[in-house]
């Protein structure tokens, strides 16, 4: 799973390598303690357009500061990839999704949600229509608030969860 | 790792474990923790013991792609389970090691394989670049034209090499026989541009076009049978169609199986999955996000206003004006079409010499109709204010009927002009006989056709007559070559009649190109320049012509895929007759591919409503499936009723197209092997095994549909018992909390949450009236575990004291936990102090829905009644079910025993102590009150709150005929009250799950084995909940509990 050990992942390590070539060594042998900040990995094409893209830089990373080193980042795109078995992407998600990290996702996170995916276009009234619209729909246990158990089960019957959920690099 | 066999392997094991993810985390490192030291510190000699470490080490490393860990505790875990891998391997054997090695080698190499394959999946970087430029959407629609390429090349080969090389290698060489030979008199034209763009002239005898396929029955040395091969592989592009095609759409629907389900996740759907991570490209994203608004926007509204009344009249009137629209449209298509055809047919007949226009019409005008009509139908779309997502099946619905119609009516016209061909080519016929021609044909010819056709005939033989004086009378050129024929006898002049298969593949080969082109036209004007003109002019325009009106050009899913379909059924639609139209179709589609890619990556934006189209959808599969068969009865109606032409094709000379087989086996077989199939074909054998077929249908039909049933039902347990555990664990906290308090104060609480009284009683018809004990270790054992289980409920008994001997009701048992069974006793207090007035004891037989006794109740002695079993044994007991009204009956008196076993007895007869259930100590419900208690809550509350009856119902009788017969009516009745399920509400339809399926197998089980030869026992069940699948049979009979 190291750079250095699979060819397969070289091209995303220059990847890496690229955002910061001042910050980044070449050399990757002594296991140098670096990190390329969030700035940087948001402005990859790939994330740029992407509203979640704090959220999912946050999550990759190791205290939730959006600094990602390479470990990191080599793991946000293996779980990003066509390969991740479908519980894993749907574990990844609920953590993007949950913005205050308290394991469940609640009103307050759809919110977030909700504004991030449209841009903050729908109105306070649309958005709280909606909120409690999913929870009704995806709340089982009636709590107000999804768990991951709850997420999973909603987001794995998606019909193209699995191929949206898939950042190509 | 293994990218290939990792996801499939930890799917099943993440299945089970994955769910809460950090405990099992640390569960999980804290158990390769503990099994590498254990293995370090212990057993050097168990090499079972190692090979087993070894063993989920190495399930580890498999697995560890999916654990939900940062890279670095994976690496860590990783590294561990290396070391102890190795550390432990050395120990072992060395084939193990070998072996070991072997097998690393062996993943590489796939690996490796894998990703040299990928190289030459076609245009794969191409369809991953769109993809990610304009999310999956866009991107299916490439893959479906990559997957229908894929099906042509096979049907191209197919075709090559049966059909086309071996002509173009054994066959008869060109100009060597009439058929293959360019009439004298068009010769002249034959390397004109405009004909050959007919594709008449050279074109139209060569290989493309069934015509010029011989009619020798073996060619070459090697003797091949060509036409044979001919009719089996036209047939053959059918079968292989159809089978790649259903293959593709079971395997789409088995990987789509988990998706398809009935509950409905629209908000969730819309929130969760509507971003597409692929998108890398503002723009896209843009659109994107405005799409995501809409939808949520359009989801708000239906659901703001599903019952919006407003202007229906206006509405509806718009529907209806708009469908007539759309009907007048369509039919106005297909006269068009039709009219079309006919007129290029008379033309042809007319004039010599046509005009590149004349040649052409048919085709261009199908083309353009295909092009027209679906913006013609947005428009009509626009007066209906349908939600989009209906206006866009409509459009789709109306789409496919246009092309369906337009191939239809271009066919039935071209069979039609087939029809009054062969009128000519009969009056030539007569004419030719008095010459000398090829009378082989001829002279076998006249007698039977007329006969075979005698319904059809006489009105075609006006028509035919008609036509042809018609003919003679205006213009002779039909009649002209003919005698210029009879005068040279050579037989390169054979004469020329019109071969009507090439016709037609003519006409479709013809379409298919001009079809092509217009695509390109299309895709040029209305994308590209338009495209070009939004950007560039856009600076100098007075309005703001990239949002306003022209806009760039969308990429329209939906009805690009059809297009697709449609040009695929023009394909099959032609095939037998062109042999070379898939090879011309692979050239189209890839072309298609590199103007469709190029257009959608420079010109195009993203449709705004996405039509939900991943790859799992069997929705193009299945449009794909309804053009193949539709455009396959055309040919197999053409084959089956029309005579092949005379002079041209491989199956000239011949009644009919399919006698090639026949005679083949007639004359190539051993003759045991025609009789056989001659018995094979006769209706002896065909209609019986048609009857099998449809049995076999019917039965697989039935099967499916009592396995959706079944999986229903599982799939409502489930849910069920996942929101019981949610609550159980919930009111045992709250049961804790809750002092024991008066029995009434906590009666009285708890009334909210009454969902069942359960009224049990448990007769014991031994004559002596005794009352027996039920306890019993395995009583015990199952009292401990009901407080231990989620679901703890037993079906108990219950015997009305009516003159039908014995009575029992099986009702859930009350939560011990929950209410403490010393709580329950209550001499007497409870008919007269609280509840039931006593006659209600009388009350249960009319509403008891009794069957009749021995005809809809069954004695069911294998699977005893759980809670009953014990040593009861003594004497035959029944258990029955009423249907509700079982409340107000005959109170339990219980009274808690000294030992802490709860005891319970009929008031009449209070002597007769029943130690009810142990008090296991640690429970709250433990704690046994002093007899003098009360028991409050075996006083009927459904009385008290003289509300309709709501026991459990669907419950099932199942009297047993010696039981009956050895019980009676008397003192030795104890009636049984237990408390209501607590849990709960009230008028909840459904019972509570009986019993989780697990835990009722155990039970029966365990019944099983405790009952032994006591099988007299009857059985109630909950006809529901409890083991639907198993005893699916038993629950239906009587009463589902749906129903009220």
């Amino acid at each position: 799973m190291s750079p250095r050990a699979e060819g397969s992942h070289s091209g995303l390590f220059y990847r890496y390598q690229d955002l910061a070539p001042q910050l980044v060594p070449l050399d990757y042998t002594n296991r140098p303690d670096v990190k390329v900040p969030y700035e940087l990995i948001s402005s990859m094409p790939e994330l740029k357009d992407n509203p979640f893209r704090r959220r999912i830089a946050q999550v990759f990373s190791e205290n939730g500061d959006g600094h990602l080193s390479l470990d990191n980042f080599l793991d946000m795109f293996s779980v990003m990839s066509e390969m991740a078995p479908g519980d894993l992407k749907a574990c990844y998600a609920f953590r993007i999704y949950d913005f205050n990290g308290d394991e469940y996702i609640c009103a307050r996170d759809l919110g977030q949600t909700l504004r991030g995916l449209t841009r903050g276009e729908l109105s306070a009234d649309e958005v709280r229509l909606v909120c409690e619209k999913v929870l009704a729909e995806a709340d089982r246990d009636h709590d107000g608030r999804l768990s991951l158990e709850d997420f999973q089960n909603m987001i794995l019957r998606a019909p193209d969860f699995l191929s949206t959920f898939h950042i190509r690099i | 790792m293994n990218p290939s066999r990792a996801p499939r392997s930890c799917r099943s094991t993440r299945r089970s474990s994955g769910q809460r993810y950090p405990h099992q985390e640390s569960l999980l490192l804290g158990n390769l923790d503990d099994s590498f030291d254990g293995d370090e510190v212990g057993d050097k000699s168990d090499p079972e013991q190692i090979f087993q470490n070894i063993q989920f080490q190495k399930e580890l490393m498999a697995n560890i792609r999916c654990r939900p860990w940062p890279l670095r505790q994976k690496l860590r875990a990783l590294r561990r389970a290396k070391e102890a891998v190795l550390a432990c391997e050395g120990r072992l054997t060395r084939t193990r090691g070998y072996q070991a090695a072997g097998a690393e080698l062996w993943r590489k190499l796939v690996r490796l394989a894998c990703n040299f394959v990928v190289i030459f999946i076609p245009w794969e970087m191409r369809i991953k670049k769109i993809e990610s430029h304009f999310g999956s959407g866009v991107a299916s629609y490439f893959i479906f034209l990559r997957w229908l390429f894929g099906i042509n090349i096979v049907l191209t080969v197919m075709t090559g090499a049966f059909i086309v090389i071996p002509e173009l290698i054994a066959g008869q060489p060109f100009g060597s026989t009439a058929s293959k030979t360019i009439p004298r008199e068009h010769a002249a034209s034959a390397q004109d541009l405009d004909t050959i763009w007919s594709l008449g002239g050279y074109l139209q005898y060569s290989v493309l076009f069934y015509g010029y396929y011989g009619r020798e029955r073996r060619i070459g040395k090697a003797g091949y049978r060509l036409p044979l091969a001919y009719f089996l592989v036209g047939m053959a592009v059918f079968a292989y169609s159809f089978i790649i095609l259903l293959k593709k759409m079971a395997k789409n629907s088995r990987t789509s199986l988990a998706t398809a389900s009935s509950d409905s996740y629209t908000f969730c759907w819309r929130v969760f999955c509507a971003w597409d991570y692929l998108i890398g490209s503002p723009e896209a994203a843009e659109s994107k996000a405005a799409a995501v608004i809409n939808g949520i926007r359009e989801a708000i509204l239906e659901e703001l206003e599903k019952k919006r009344s407003k202007n229906l009249a206006v509405t509806i009137c718009l529907r209806v004006l708009a469908n007539i629209l759309v009907l007048l449209s369509l039919a106005g298509s297909i006269y068009l079409i039709y009219f079309v055809v006919d007129r290029s047919q008379r033309l042809e007949q007319s004039k010599r010499e046509l005009s590149l226009w004349e040649k052409n019409e048919v085709s261009v005008v199908v083309s353009l109709v295909t092009m027209m009509a679906p913006s013609a139908f947005d428009l009509i779309a626009a007066l209906e204010m349908y939600h989009p997502r209906t206006t866009l099946r409509f459009q789709l619905a109306r789409v496919l009927v246009l092309y369906l119609g337009n191939l239809y009516s271009l066919i039935i016209a071209l069979l039609d002009k087939v029809n009054s061909m062969s009128p000519v080519e009969a009056a030539t016929r007569d004419n030719t006989s008095q010459w000398v021609g090829p009378t082989v044909l001829f002279a076998t010819r006249p007698a039977p056709e007329e006969e075979k056709r005698p319904t059809p005939r006489p009105a075609m033989a006006v028509r035919i007559n008609s036509t042809w004086a018609l003919e003679e009378a205006s213009i002779p050129t039909f009649t002209s070559p003919l005698p210029e024929a009879n005068g040279t006898t050579s037989y390169n002049q054979f004469p020329q009649d019109p071969c009507w298969e090439t016709y037609v593949g003519q006409e479709m080969l013809k379409l298919s190109i001009i079809d092509m082109l217009f695509t390109v036209a299309s895709v040029l004007l209305i994308d590209f320049f338009r495209g070009l003109f939004v950007r560039y002019l856009s600076d100098y325009w007075c309005w703001d012509l990239e949002n306003k009106f022209p806009e760039y050009g969308e990429f329209k899913i939906a009805e690009n895929v059809l297009h697709l379909v449609y040009n695929q059924g023009m394909i099959w639609m032609g095939a037998f007759f062109s042999p070379c139209l898939p090879a011309v179709n692979v050239l189209k589609l890839v072309g298609l591919m590199y103007l469709r890619s190029w257009a959608v990556l420079t010109c195009n934006v993203p449709h705004q409503q996405v039509f939900r189209a991943s790859r799992s959808n069997n929705f193009y599969l299945a449009m794909l499936l309804f053009m193949l068969f539709l455009c396959m009865l055309p040919t197999i109606f053409a084959i089956v009723r029309y005579k092949p032409s005379l002079n041209c094709g491989p199956f000239s000379g011949q009644e009919k197209m399919y006698d090639i087989v026949s005679e083949t086996i007639e004359t190539d077989f051993p003759r045991w092997f025609g009789s056989v199939t001659g018995y094979i074909s006769s209706p002896v054998v065909v209609l019986p095994v048609m009857l099998l077929l449809l049995m076999l249908i019917y039965y697989l039909q039935s099967i499916a549909r009592s396995l959706r049933l079944s999986n229903h039902q599982l799939k409502r347990q489930i849910q069920n018992a996942r929101s019981e555990d949610k609550k159980k664990v919930a009111q045992m906290v709250e049961a804790q909390v809750q002092p024991q308090e008066d029995g009434s104060k906590g009666l009285a609480k708890d009334r909210g949450l009454v969902s069942q009284q359960c009224l049990v009683l448990s007769a014991t018809p031994q004559s002596n009236g005794h009352v027996i004990s039920r306890d019993s270790p395995s009583h015990r054992s199952r009292r401990a575990e009901t407080a231990v289980s989620p679901t703890p409920q037993r079906p108990m008994a219950h015997s009305p004291s009516s003159a039908l001997p014995s009575i029992a009701t099986s009702w859930p048992e009350p939560d011990p936990t929950r209410y403490p069974p010393g709580q329950r006793a209550s001499p007497g207090c409870l008919h007269k102090g609280r509840c039931c007035p006593p006659q209600t004891l009388k009350r249960p037989l009319e509403d008891v829905r009794w069957g009749p006794l021995f005809g809809d109740v069954q004695p069911v002695s294998p699977l005893p009644q759980p809670s009953l079993l014990g040593r009861r044994a003594q004497g035959p007991r029944c258990y029955f079910v009423g249907e509700g009204a079982t409340y107000g009956r005959a109170a339990p008196v219980l009274w808690a025993g000294r030992d802490g076993d709860v005891v319970e007895t009929h008031p009449e007869n209070p002597r007769q102590p029943v130690p009810w259930a142990p008090c296991r100590p640690g429970c709250p419900c433990s704690t046994p009150d002093p007899p003098q208690a009360p028991g409050v809550h075996a006083g009927d509350r459904r009385g008290r709150h003289g509300s309709a009856p709501e026991a459990p119902r669907g419950v099932r009788r199942v009297p047993d005929r010696e039981g009956l017969a050895g019980w009676r009516t008397g003192p030795g009745m104890v009636y049984r009250k237990l408390c209501p399920q607590p849990q709960a509400p009230r008028r909840q339809p459904r019972l509570e799950p009986a019993l989780t399926e697990s835990q009722s197998m155990s039970v029966a089980a365990r019944g099983d084995l405790q009952t032994g030869s006591a099988g007299r026992y009857l059985q109630a069940l909950h006809s529901q909940d409890w083991l639907p699948g198993a005893r699916g049979q038993l629950g239906r009979g009587t009463a589902g509990p749906g129903r009220r």
